[in-house]
């Protein structure tokens, strides 16, 4: 029985869903919900509706304009809030993005182009349907498709959904006592099902999902009511999920920070993030891409296909085999399961296709995780523009070839830990050998927690929280840009400190040596257990009682991501200029222990006027925040 | 046998291979017996721990893994994992020849880069998936051997490398391979202080340090399993 059938039974004679974004949330739901169905509960699929797909296309391609007004009046806001430490990432250069000669004609005809790449423009849809409506009924048909055409093959017109059914309106009591007993959750994964080191019990997930999905449901309702006031239609944002958001204010960011309705989420992330900008100036180039890697093979392409199965292998969406896992093991093993889901096949092509796109880059592993999670509510067009802009402005250089960023990313981190958290730094900021890292240190020999922290930026915390409260991260990411991974981080870390299983290890009693790996083993655990998101963004955010994080300001991150960046440089050259010479291994390796101390020590003398300069920022933030009470 | 207390040492163990060798799936065999067809990638590293009794000499070696990610752009990171190691394992996948060239720059880039007297085990992993085998087990052993003999006539002190091939997914070998590089390690260093600050701190009194007669057999063993 395959997974892809179910909608096909449950949804009926579904048209392509037409919203390109949503349709792929959608189907989220639709599996799991078909999903438990078939093993769980009799059927409830007669509240899915059919999907007015050529209604909602048609009005996309009339949004753009406003949307472009709209998001100039973003522009504005961001401006406004500039100097308040927390305002809008002033840092991302969204604005920039925006077109200003973009007109709307050519807007109208990169979307409708737009259209044609996910098979789901006004006068595709009827064939469209069709051919889904094949596949669905036939795994081996999808395959055929795939090779056949691009349009067939995304998973917008592979799985039929409409978005707005009930799967995601868990006010609805049978749908939220499913997602209860199922053993999946509402995205797909696999709900965990032992209390584990790495992870929370299907029982303790139960029970914060009943408190949880009440929140969401009172949390949508403050959504409708701010669409209602944007102007932003409130039939629109009832009965399917909108196009257009409100511009950028200090309303909005609260919101957004409460969470977005989840069957929103693709296109919110999507339009904060600069998206439509970013695609309207890149009409079909998606399209030309994938045409031009079809069959491709060289070194990324490697590394990709050895990921794809493992990328997400406990979502049904991603993994084939977890349909089957009430069958025995045994029986797992064999062919069921071999087959590649849609969501792999987009995967792959998003993947190439970036790699292509982004030389410099190529494929990085944890891509496929970023990847992977944006499948679940885009489609792979905006998935793989999305990870344009992730990569290009938010966290740049953090998958390059050398990981640059990933040391920049972590130096900065490195450096806020002792700044804010200095009880903390007592304990993480030591070398391998035990030894407290004196101030000028920290850049030239990063301390070996930054081992766990670094997959916190790579993989922006997927795989490393528990999905909801990844979701609500992302949700704050695309909005507010990078400080939003290192307020994050260093919330994580002052919680880790509060815990008590933590003090117990921090203070091992009479001056003994902390065992790091304990510590470590024990801050790459800890995040899973954050099942609650809430807890979380209080703690980031809350202005009483919480870590005051949010006041850390965009501003401050760029400085010092540029000051580290400017020591690793001049430490790196310094390097290179004692390495050429030439010299035993023996010398080398003492030299490589040394962590040449001497030799950068100079510029440890730079390290300080600049990094006072970051602290000088930070009054004026701090300043300019009490005048902006007033 | 000599009624000695038991011993404990503590070290640290790296992984290193090309992506997809199975390096986390061995670990998750050896630390949980567990085995998942389908594991996700590893980004950054993974910390775990797992001890091995070695009854022989009344020695608990526990052993610090550091799991690592096996994408060549992460070896920028490398050194942050192999400092201070004490034992590493070069994964390959014996489907894969690319595999064994990797794991081979890896004991390259060790001899060079690593602290001195790292043991080296060089593993193969997916022995299940015999039919499949691209790399042959003769010369992997005549690779080796080579190895350690140009490492003897340099003068180099002893730090030979171990070979082994195991399969994570059917459990063989997995164990008995932590086993080997227990024995390998300096345990009476560590013991006695040297190495271990941990367990200096907190072991250090009452301990035997005399090294046990099986425990020079069955190192003796290990080099040429």
């Amino acid at each position: 029985m395959s997974l892809y059938e179910a909608p096909a039974t449950t949804t009926g004679h579904l048209a392509l869903p037409t919203d390109k974004t949503h349709s792929r949330s959608g189907s989220s739901y639709s599996g799991n919900y078909s999903f438990i169905n078939m093993y769980d509960c009799p059927s409830p699929g007669s509240s899915h509706a059919v999907d007015p797909t050529v209604e909602s296309e048609l009005e996309e391609l009339h949004l753009t304009e406003e949307l472009n007004s709209a998001k100039r009046l973003g522009e504005v806001a961001e401006v406004d809030e500039g100097d308040e430490g927390d305002g809008q990432g002033q840092g991302q250069g969204q604005g920039q993005e925006a077109d200003e000669d973009s007109s709307v004609k050519e807007s109208d005809t990169s979307d409708s182009k737009d259209g044609t790449i996910v098979g789901s423009d006004t006068s595709g849809t009827n064939a469209g349907s069709q051919v889904s409506a094949t596949m669905v009924g036939s795994s081996s048909v999808l395959s055929l498709a795939r090779n056949s055409n691009i349009s067939v093959s995304t998973r917008t017109s592979s799985i039929p959904f409409d978005p707005t059914s009930s799967i995601l309106d868990i006010s609805d009591q049978a749908v939220h006592d499913q997602v209860l007993k199922s053993n999946f959750d509402r995205y797909g994964f696999k709900k965990p099902s032992s209390e584990g080191s790495n992870g929370v019990s299907g029982e303790r997930y139960n029970t914060w999902f009943k408190d949880y999905s009440r929140y969401l449901e009172r949390n949508k309702k403050k959504w409708q009511a701010l669409m209602k006031n944007n102007g932003l239609g409130e039939a629109e944002s009832r009965t399917k999920p909108p196009n257009r958001f409100p511009p950028k204010s200090d309303k909005v960011k609260k919101l957004i920070r409460k969470g977005i309705p989840a069957e929103w989420r693709g296109n919110a992330w999507f339009f904060y993030a600069g998206g439509h900008e970013k695609l309207n100036k890149h009409t079909g180039v998606y399209e030309q891409i994938v045409r031009d890697t079809e069959g491709v093979h060289n070194k990324d392409t490697e590394v990709i296909e050895r990921d794809l199965n493992r990328t997400f292998p406990d979502n049904i969406y991603f993994n084939k085999s977890l349909e089957t896992k009430h069958l025995k093991d045994s029986q797992l093993n064999s062919s069921a399961g071999k087959e590649e889901t849609q969501s792999i096949k987009s995967l792959r092509r998003v993947l190439v296709a970036f790699a292509h796109y982004q030389p410099h880059i190529g494929y990085c592993q944890s891509l496929n995780f970023l990847a992977g999670l944006l499948l679940l509510f885009m489609r792979e067009e905006r998935c793989f523009w999305m990870l344009v802009i992730l990569t290009e402005r938010i966290i740049p250089k953090v998958h390059s070839a050398n990981l640059e960023g990933v040391h920049i990313d972590q130096g900065v981190l490195m450096l806020c830990i002792k700044e804010y958290i200095p009880q903390l730094w007592g304990i993480l900021g030591k070398n391998f050998e035990g030894e407290t890292l004196s101030e000028d240190k920290i850049l030239t020999r990063l301390p070996p927690v930054t081992l766990v922290t670094s997959s916190w930026f790579m993989s922006v915390f997927v795989g490393n929280l528990p999905i909801e409260t990844t979701l609500r991260v992302w949700d704050i990411l695309w909005y507010e840009g990078s400080k939003s991974i290192f307020r994050i981080s260093l919330t994580i870390c002052k919680m880790c400190l509060e815990d008590t299983a933590f003090n117990s290890r921090g203070n091992v009693g009479s001056g003994a040596e902390i065992d790091q790996i304990e510590l470590f083993q024990f801050m790459q655990n800890y995040p899973k257990t954050i099942i609650d998101p809430n807890i979380l963004i209080d703690n980031c955010f809350k202005k009483i009682g919480g870590y005051g994080f949010g006041s850390l300001s965009q501003d401050e991150i760029n400085k010092c991501r540029e000051f580290v960046g400017k020591q690793r440089a001049r430490l790196t050259s310094k390097k290179q200029s004692v390495m050429k010479a030439e010299m035993s291994d023996e010398e080398r390796r003492a030299l490589q222990s040394s962590g040449f101390d001497g030799e950068i020590h100079d510029v440890y003398g730079f390290h300080r006027s600049i990094m006072s300069g970051v602290a000088w920022n930070k009054n004026i933030s701090n300043r300019m925040k009490k005048k902006w009470k007033k | 046998m000599s009624e000695a207390a038991e011993r404990f040492a503590q070290f640290k163990l790296v992984l290193l291979g090309e992506s997809a060798v199975g390096k986390s799936s061995i670990v998750h065999r050896f630390v949980k017996n567990t085995f998942d067809n389908m594991r996700e990638s590893t980004i950054g590293a993974a910390f775990l721990t797992q001890s091995v009794h070695l009854a022989e000499s009344n020695t608990t070696v526990k052993f610090e893994i550091w799991d690592t990610a096996g994408q060549e752009r992460y070896k920028s990171l490398a050194p942050m994992y192999y400092r201070n190691a004490n034992a590493a394992l070069c994964v390959y996948d014996i489907t894969s020849r690319s595999s064994f060239s990797k794991a081979q720059d890896w004991i390259k880039e060790l001899k060079k880069q690593a602290p001195e007297g790292i043991v080296i085990c060089l593993v193969g992993n997916k022995v299940d998936l015999k039919d499949e085998r691209e790399v042959d087990e003769q010369e992997v052993a005549e690779y080796v051997e080579e190895l350690n003999q140009e490492q003897s006539s340099a003068g180099a002190p002893a730090g030979k490398v171990i070979l082994a091939e195991c399969s994570a997914k059917s459990g063989d070998g997995v164990l008995e391979t932590f086993n080997v590089i227990a024995r390998a390690l300096p345990v009476e260093d560590a013991v006695g202080g040297a190495r271990n600050r941990q367990l200096r701190n907190k072991r250090s009194s009452g301990v035997d340090l005399s090294r046990g007669r099986q425990q020079q057999q069955s190192q003796a063993a290990s080099s040429c399993c």
